[in-house]
């Protein structure tokens, strides 16, 4: 441990002030403090709240089940990031399908998906579009080399989503956020600062240990002030204008709608789909997809998780029905996701 | 063209079959064991023998740093091998896909000839078959060898003891890496040759210089992490990990830092996890580094009493943190 | 919600790039940071460049612990915001 991340590392064990309550919105962030070991580096007065900040966990049952729809009743290919493949719909997930013959294709990036697209002329490829403002500008660059070539069998099923209205809702789930690192590479930190204005403190964090830790101890130290604070603790990577060519082609490409989010609900102007002009790479246009209602199993309480209001293993499925080998939540898929990370990391288990 | 690949009449056990025999298998598998009858016949050796079989399907069936050959041999003789035996006999069985073509059997069969007499193993049977084009995947081979158990030794993966040391034998990941890349799903391009090889020589070197060695274990499908939780289990120990001294080769690194994986998961078919008892490892490491596919050997851990059934990583920052479990396929993830 | 990889940018041509990170290569995105330049290091998430990094996290993090830790100046939250 350098120099740097040792003293953080004192500042946090040592504090000793007013309870704090600190939400990681960011999925990652959950995944490397787990990785890291830094939840048991923490004093009582500090608890560490996983977020909302995965794409796969927020993602509907009935997103999924419009995805399976899709691979196995209209033939085509789903092209998916490998999140989202062993995430349970209301009835099987990608992963059950496969054994059904659909053709699941797991892609790094949604530019590959539409070069798969281009290599496989005889196939209908859909690329599952979630993510957050950090992932949401390549689909729209995927489907404007596609429409740029004239392709016709590559579409978006969009289940993109947008941070700002979620952090409004997730206003007094927390006394500090850390923001997530990459999202605001896109945004910047003007969202940030509007927070301020409204009471809301946090700061953006870096991925690594010492970015980590040093964003908690600035927390720690800012909140001894009891005064609202932001503070770009990620400044070497995110700037505070953050990038205006992927906002551009966002903004013209997609356009915001109400989007459903697993667990909170549906938040306004919280989603985005592909504007009227782009409608022949849009799925649920060009293949009819019917409105599904999906239905999550009533005893799952991923919702709650994601909001903070329990631990994961306050759940009653958490790690007798609900198991990452058998997931019944997405928080359970997903190697982000709150209960998941509890259930592979939690030593005292 | 029809000569230069595998036509359904080679497997239907006429001339043509007797041709690839003769052609292919016989003049790479020759011995005086490699038996034209039913079966192989041959004096048994002196004390305990280990006998083990592996099915090997890969795609594609040759990749860098190796094909399916030498996987075959490589697996069956490294699964002898650590049960501290001495790999003396193989037999062979492929499953060949119509169409598969000639030279690519060509070079696999070579490869099993090379990497058997590294060895010093003979493979003294085999039978093919051929399945109509779309039933296997070009060429799957299936392997059993059988070895002589070296005096006094006695491995197996319920020794496993508190405070033993914990060695694996190089790098971790790398065969896993390879496949992937040699895949091209991802479109990464790196440098990474799969670990694939013999260790019986590296085996035989450790055991000469620690027989009481506690646990060898060939850490393929699932990687070294799938390992450790088995000897956890089967030992009813823990395992604590140094994060930092686990040998991952920097390319393999990267490629897992795109996707999101951990190489403690990706498969190997050239490394061994070793467990031996505290005060011996500087004598493993040395016998280890002595033999040139285990020579990257190094010291990652300890066996503890505490949170048996876990693996624990001692992580740069001096915290704790649990290995995770794993759970059947590697998911890439990107968000 | 989003997997980074630092890597360093070796080519750029018509708005794709191709990075490096520790020996693996891959083509990405290069459209959504500014007059990108070979030699540069780009954190690159989904087959897309996001950001141009400007310094080691060690470095950052000493600045930020410098400006909060006593003995440090005092931290400056809108200036550093």
């Amino acid at each position: 441990m350098n120099e740097n991340a040792r003293r953080a590392a004192e500042l946090i064990r040592s504090y000793d002030g007013r309870p704090l309550r600190i939400m990681e919105v960011c999925g990652t962030h959950t995944h490397e403090i787990f990785r890291l070991g830094i939840r048991g580096m923490l004093p009582e007065g500090l608890r560490l709240i996983s977020g909302p900040g995965c794409p796969v966990c927020v993602t509907p049952v009935g997103y999924i089940d419009e995805a399976l729809f899709l691979a196995l009743e209209r033939g085509c290919t789903v092209c998916t990031f490998g999140d989202l493949v062993r995430v349970p719909g209301t009835s099987g997930s990608l992963a059950s399908a496969r054994t059904e013959g659909a053709r699941v294709q797991m892609v790094y990036s949604p530019i590959d998906a539409q070069g798969y697209a281009e290599a496989h002329p005889d196939e209908q490829v859909v690329f599952l579009s979630v993510g957050f403002e950090t992932t949401t500008p390549a689909s729209c660059i995927a489907v404007r080399n596609a429409k740029g070539r004239g392709l016709a069998n590559f579409s978006l099923l969009t289940a993109n989503k947008t941070m700002d209205n979620a952090y409004r809702a997730l206003k007094g789930s927390a006394d500090a956020f850390l923001y997530p690192g990459h999202v605001s590479t896109m945004t910047g930190t003007a969202i940030y600062r509007e927070l301020l204005g409204e009471g809301v403190s946090g700061v953006v964090a870096g991925f690594t240990a010492s970015e980590l830790l040093a964003a908690l101890a600035v927390i720690v130290r800012m909140s001894e002030r009891g005064e609202p604070f932001f503070v770009n603790c990620y400044p070497r990577v995110v700037s505070d204008e953050g990038s205006v060519p992927a906002r551009r082609i966002v903004s013209e490409m997609m356009e915001p709608v109400d989007s459903e989010w697993r667990g909170l609900g549906v938040i306004a102007g919280s989603g985005l789909r592909l504007k009227d002009g782009f409608a022949d790479f849009d799925a649920r246009v060009k293949y009819d997809v019917p409105t599904i209602e999906g239905r999550a199993n009533p005893g799952c309480r991923c919702g709650d998780v994601l909001q903070g209001k329990i631990s994961p293993n306050a759940c009653p499925l958490f790690g007798t029905a609900c198991t990452p080998e058998h997931p019944v939540g997405a928080c359970m898929v997903s190697s982000e996701g709150a209960c998941s990370a509890f259930f592979k990391y939690d030593i005292s288990r | 063209m029809e000569q230069d690949r595998i036509t359904l009449a080679h497997g239907a056990g006429g001339r043509q079959s007797a041709r690839l025999i003769h052609d292919i298998f016989r003049s790479h598998f020759d011995n005086p064991h490699f038996t034209a009858d039913d079966a192989a016949v041959m004096e048994a050796p002196a004390g305990r023998i280990a006998m083990s079989t592996d099915g090997f399907i890969v795609s594609p069936a040759e990749f860098p740093g190796g094909n399916i050959g030498k996987l075959s041999i490589c697996g069956t003789v490294n699964d002898v091998a650590c049960m501290g035996a001495r790999p003396l006999y193989l037999t062979c069985s492929f499953v060949l896909e119509e169409g598969f073509p000639l030279d690519a059997l060509e070079r696999i069969a070579s490869s099993m000839e090379a990497t058997a007499a590294e060895v010093g193993v003979e493979i003294v049977a085999g039978d093919t078959k051929v399945a109509k084009r779309g039933q296997v995947d070009g060429c799957f081979i299936t392997t059993a060898g059988v070895g002589q158990v070296m005096e006094g030794v006695a491995p197996a993966g319920d020794k496993a003891e508190p405070g033993d040391a914990i060695i694996v034998s190089g790098d971790v990941g790398r065969h896993g890496c390879a496949i992937l890349l040699a895949r091209n799903d991802f479109q990464i391009e790196a440098d990474v040759t799969s670990d694939c090889a013999p260790l019986a020589a590296g085996v035989a070197s450790l055991l000469g210089a620690v027989p009481d060695t506690h646990v060898i274990r060939d850490a393929t499908r699932g990687g070294v992490g799938t390992v450790l939780y088995e000897i956890c289990e089967q030992s009813g120990v823990g395992v604590r990990l140094d994060q930092e001294a686990v040998p991952v080769d920097d390319a393999v690194a990267g490629v897992c830092g795109m996707l999101g994986l951990d190489p403690l998961y990706l498969a190997c078919e050239g490394r061994v996890v070793v467990i031996v008892p505290a005060g011996s490892e500087q004598a493993a490491l040395d016998a280890l580094r002595a033999s040139e596919h285990t020579a990257g050997a190094a010291l990652i851990g300890r066996v503890t009493a505490e949170h048996a059934g876990r693996v624990v990583i001692h992580t740069p920052i001096g915290s704790e943190a649990i290995l995770p479990e794993p759970t059947g396929e590697l998911l890439p993830r990107i968000c | 919600m989003c997997v980074g990889l630092p890597a360093k940018v070796m080519q750029v041509k018509d708005g794709v790039a191709v990075v490096e990170a520790t020996g693996a290569r891959r083509t990405v995105s290069a459209e959504l940071v500014d007059d990108l330049e070979p030699g540069e290091y780009v954190m690159i998430h989904a087959g897309a460049a996001i950001a141009r990094i400007t310094s080691s996290d060690e470095d950052e993090a000493d600045a930020l612990l410098d400006a909060v830790l006593p003995g440090g100046s005092s931290a400056d939250s809108q200036a550093r915001a």
